[in-house]
């Protein structure tokens, strides 16, 4: 006997009607379709190579690239904290010509400058009217040429602009003066 | 092709033995990842339909929906090298579509055309279908045809996220867990969403409702 519908309707809830969507499906052209264009979108993916930024990127998604890129910020860091320090000094081959260099610069305010004097030449660029120095070592030995000093967990000061808008910067560095008399700083 | 059976039995047996079916998956990926790239066809083949569903019920466009299908396998194989198989294949690469499709939508401000696919005829004999034609009294063709635009209708109107839930419970017959995995949140805020998301179906489909 056929079925009367009429008779009893079931009972019909939103499962029910959501049911019904898991019927709408693809033909067997379509999948065809969707297979041979995937298929030339991954060899197009196989063939393109990625720029070189995402190579490096992608290289970096280790520890190891992590410990790189917070060293490669940190170096960043630096740089932006002393690089001042870098530009003015005059290569001088001592002491004395490193005061020369410093002593010139009060006359033409530099943003920084870092010189290894002693304690009465400190006092003496601290007469001049633009300028601030801070003793951070007294040492005969820094006279040798291939003098070397590690500071430690000391702070090291490197004054930039002019006293009047003087500011420090604190950070833990080396400081060597090589053979030309340039002064290194070294994180 | 897999029937809708198939779409559910494949989560059942998933269920039933979780590691066999994990485990015979990731065999497949250390194949793609040891660069045997023919092997990702395997899974292509056991994932498509399930991956479009789910993209077709989330953007009610067959074209989109085949497009963020194609786009979420190349995804997964430009990634798969950094698979670790730390969940399952099937949770990885239905996030990976899910995100996609969101991304998609966030980026589609209006609503595009919406393209159907078809109802399988078989349907149109099922004792739902019977009930409702009686109920409504409409012609059975046109039944389908209407009752297809407003259901896509009633699941557009719901937010991505309730949209996403409702599709994968009601739909893909998935897990609370399984759904709360692949879409990062707790099975707490899966069944909030679920309740929530199907009281308003509710309200929009009540002409059709017993």
């Amino acid at each position: 006997m056929a079925k009367q519908p009429n008779e009893r309707p079931t009972e019909i809830n939103v499962e029910d009607l959501l049911r019904l969507k898991r019927s709408e499906r693809p033909s067997e052209a379509f999948w065809n379709d969707f297979d041979r264009d995937l298929h030339q979108r991954m060899l197009q993916t196989l063939v393109k190579k990625d720029p070189w930024y995402l190579q490096v990127l992608r290289g970096f998604s280790g520890r190891i690239g992590q410990s790189i890129a917070v060293a490669a910020a940190a170096a960043v860091v630096a740089m932006v904290v002393v690089r001042p320090a870098f530009q003015p000094v005059v290569a001088p081959t001592s002491v004395a010509v490193a005061q020369a260099s410093v002593v010139e610069a009060v006359r033409a305010p530099v943003e920084v400058a870092v010189a290894e004097l002693s304690l009465a030449e400190v006092a003496e660029l601290n007469r001049a009217p633009d300028y601030h120095a801070d003793a951070i070592s007294v040492d005969t030995a820094a006279d040798d040429v291939n003098f070397v000093r590690d500071f430690g967990m000391e702070s090291m000061q490197v004054a930039s602009y002019e006293a009047s808008a003087y500011s420090t910067d604190s950070a833990h560095a080396r400081v060597s003066f090589a053979s030309t008399g340039v002064a290194s700083l070294v994180y | 092709m897999a029937t809708t059976g198939s779409v559910s039995k494949t989560f059942a047996q998933a269920q039933d033995a979780p590691l066999s079916e994990r485990d015979l998956d990731w065999a497949v990926v250390q194949r793609v990842q040891a660069g045997n790239v023919g092997a990702f066809d395997q899974l292509v083949q056991k994932y498509r339909e399930h991956i479009f569903s789910v993209i077709y019920n989330m953007t009610s466009n067959r074209e989109d929906a085949s497009d963020l299908t194609q786009e979420t396998f190349i995804k997964a194989f430009q990634a798969i090298a950094r698979f670790k198989g730390k969940s399952s294949f099937f949770t990885w690469i239905y996030r990976i579509a899910i995100n996609s499709t969101m991304t998609f939508l966030k980026k589609r401000s209006r609503r595009r055309y919406i393209s159907y696919e078809n109802i399988n005829e078989e349907v149109s004999s099922t004792e739902i279908f019977e009930s409702l034609t009686a109920k409504t009294r409409t012609e059975k063709g046109a039944l389908v045809q209407e009752l297809q635009e407003k259901l896509n209708d009633s699941l557009q109107k719901l937010s991505p996220k309730h949209r996403t839930v409702v599709v994968l419970h009601e739909i893909e017959g998935l897990s609370h867990a399984e759904i709360a995995e692949i879409t990062k949140t707790s099975v707490g805020t899966v069944r909030s969403r679920l309740h929530y998301a199907k009281q308003q179906l509710q309200s929009y489909l009540k002409d059709y409702l017993a």
